[in-house]
């Protein structure tokens, strides 16, 4: 980890407000690791004030690549740094995925830009081998991640909340489809979304079905607005089994049985 | 500082800086003038629920509700790693009632590791109705007397901003026995949701810091330091150089860089760096040369006047 100055070389457009951005930097590309994210500053002034947290999308041999969704002030900023401006980039941080050598067969779901680190996650378990299900939601088929974006081994199923593409539904929806077919599951998106993941996932505490449902790895990756992304701040903690912890260093991924929704303490 | 004798006058400040260790990998800490430490309370504390922190113009909002790991593991875990580094680390206190001040100075003297301590009477006071030590002269100096009375160390107590008369309060607790005065802790703010009509941050209100907030500090350091005779820190909103100077100039002995370790984790560095330059530059041998300069003459302490 470390402060970088990141040349873009690259910013395309790939969906509406959504960029992808190639930064030069091989001292990212060295340590990056997907699950792992970047802390981008957006401009040289005080405002807005904060970095902005994206997950790092591609590793490339002399750089990383970042999928930036426009939704506000400092995502706009960053959306539309021009060719060959540098970016002010912190990073690698937080925890990566984990791939344990016996898991072969991958589901990952991803909601809007939570595709994003998956990409990374898949083109690395390809790499080793495994067979890799995508999953990803979408609210209308504009909004779905392009699919010339994947490598072309990886399967993918899709779901847009009003039916122009793919399943009419969640996301969530697809997952007991591959639930019986794989050995661990990963999931990065809303909030809402890594809930219901870790709710499907959950094995059930009696019945036969809950015994076939034997317990599957899943991690999930979760967001929260930092200050620091450093550990330090404690801004950006979420409830797990262990009292609060920090997205920004004891995650962002976590396996999802340690972690406590709605604030209540399990 | 009232024996502490600081390597130079940029610090960083409580909450911004973790326990000095997570910035290892990036910054030169050793060089810092001192790290002011986390937060510590007597047992530990969970903090509040999020969203946590909200972004305001050049600002942040933070409700942390002073998250840390208690007296008991700081000293068992932190003191040790501290004591074996050149920069002095200055604890951070907050107590919700006198008496816990005192058990936390009290235990915190004379532990290898700590160089001094840093009062924050800025917290709630349950045992006063939900008030702050920081509210009142007579409150604020009798914390103050309370952690001199079982401390040895050297003792800086950080006001409140939060307050109708800042240099009364600076006064009582000048009085009260504080070698040395922070000044300030963040502002009470709120920051309001559009979509959801309510209050954006889960406990409301939370602590403004950053660059919004410096006009309003450099006045109080300004007002302060031309009654008090103790030295005074500037904390609120230092990003540069420029904005150490200002506070140097208005009375300040020191500066705490803050939320814009943040954004900059090597912002106090460069400051240290741009001073020294700006010293030679300047042809100032001693920084005590430009403390208060920016007051009128009448009312600035007698420095060296043989120039
Ligand atoms: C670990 C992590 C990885 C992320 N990866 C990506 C990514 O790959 N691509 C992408 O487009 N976005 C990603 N995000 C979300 C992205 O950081 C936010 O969309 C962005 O901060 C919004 O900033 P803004 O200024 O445009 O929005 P504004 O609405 O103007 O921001 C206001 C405040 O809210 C915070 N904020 C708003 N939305 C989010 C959010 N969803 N998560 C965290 N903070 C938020 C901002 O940081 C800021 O402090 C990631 C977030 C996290 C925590
Ligand atoms: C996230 C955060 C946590 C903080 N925690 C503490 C704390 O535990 N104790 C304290 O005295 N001040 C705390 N502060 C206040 C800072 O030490 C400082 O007084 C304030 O941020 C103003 O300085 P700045 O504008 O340079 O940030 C905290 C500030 C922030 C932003
Ligand atoms: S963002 Fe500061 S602790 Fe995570």
């Amino acid at each position: 980890m470390d402060l970088h100055r990141a040349t873009v070389t690259a910013n395309e457009q790939i969906m509406p407000e959504t960029h992808v951005l190639d930064l030069a930097s091989p001292g990212l590309a060295k340590a990056a690791r997907p699950g792992q994210f970047v802390h981008i500053r957006c401009g040289p002034g005080w405002d807005p004030i904060l970095r902005r947290p994206m997950s790092i999308f591609k590793i490339r041999p002399d750089g990383i690549s970042v999928m930036v969704r426009a939704v506000g002030e400092g995502s706009t900023i960053i959306a539309s740094s021009p060719l060959d401006s540098e970016l002010d980039v912190l990073g690698p941080l937080g925890k990566p995925f984990t791939l344990d050598p016996s898991a072969r067969r991958l589901a990952m779901i991803g909601g809007g830009y939570g595709v994003a680190p998956l990409v990374a996650l898949a083109v690395e378990a390809l790499g080793k081998g495994c067979e890799v299900v995508l999953m990803v939601g979408a609210a209308t088929a504009d909004y779905v991640f392009p699919a010339d974006e994947l490598p072309t081994d990886v399967e993918y199923a899709i779901a847009t909340d009003d039916g122009t593409l793919g399943h009419k539904g969640f996301v969530t929806e697809l997952l007991p489809r591959y639930l019986d077919w794989c050995d661990a599951v990963f999931a990065c998106g809303p909030t809402p979304m890594l809930e219901a993941v870790a709710r499907i996932t959950r094995p059930a505490r009696y019945g036969v079905a809950g015994a076939m449902r034997s317990e599957k790895p899943v991690q999930l990756s979760m967001e929260q607005h930092m200050g620091c992304a450093m550990g330090v701040c404690l801004g950006c903690v979420v409830m797990t089994r262990k009292g609060y912890q920090r997205v920004c260093r004891d995650g962002p991924v976590f396996p999802a049985d340690t972690l406590v929704w709605e604030g209540s303490r399990a | 500082m009232h024996g502490l004798e600081l390597p130079n006058p940029v610090l960083v400040a409580s909450g911004t800086f973790g326990w000095g260790t997570e910035y290892q990998p990036l910054v030169d800490i050793q060089r810092l003038g001192a790290i002011c430490s986390k937060g510590i309370t007597v047992r530990p504390r969970d903090g509040n629920p999020t969203p946590r922190i909200a972004e305001t113009p050049a600002g942040m909002l933070n409700a942390i509700g002073l998250q840390n790991v208690g007296l008991r593991a700081v000293v068992q875990e932190k003191a040790p790693i501290w004591a074996r580094w050149h920069v002095p680390v200055i604890a951070n206190i907050s107590g919700e009632s006198v008496a816990e001040y005192e058990q936390l100075a009290g235990t915190l003297d004379g532990v290898p590791g700590i160089a001094g301590l840093e009062v924050n009477i800025s917290c709630p006071n349950v045992t006063d109705g939900g008030r702050l030590f920081a509210d009142t002269p007579k409150s604020a100096a009798t914390v103050t007397r309370a952690c001199r009375a079982v401390s040895s160390l050297p003792l800086m107590v950080k006001l409140s901003p939060n307050v109708g008369n800042i240099v009364e309060i600076a006064q009582a607790v000048e009085e009260a026995g504080a070698d040395c005065l922070s000044v300030a802790n963040t502002l009470l703010g709120m920051v309001i949701d559009v979509k959801a009509r309510k209050p954006y941050l889960a406990n409301r209100t939370g602590g403004l810091s950053g660059p919004a907030v410096r006009p309003v500090i450099v006045r109080m350091v300004y007002q302060i330091a031309s009654i008090v005779t103790i030295p005074v820190v500037g904390v609120g909103g230092v990003t540069c150089l420029e904005d150490a100077l200002q506070y140097l100039l208005a009375g300040a002995s020191a500066v705490q860089v803050g939320t814009a370790n943040f954004v900059n984790p090597r912002t106090a560095t460069e400051i240290i760096d741009g001073l020294e330059d700006y010293l030679t530059q300047q042809g100032i041998r001693d920084i005590a040369e430009i403390v208060g300069a920016a007051r009128p003459p009448a009312a600035r302490p007698a420095v060296s006047t043989t120039a």
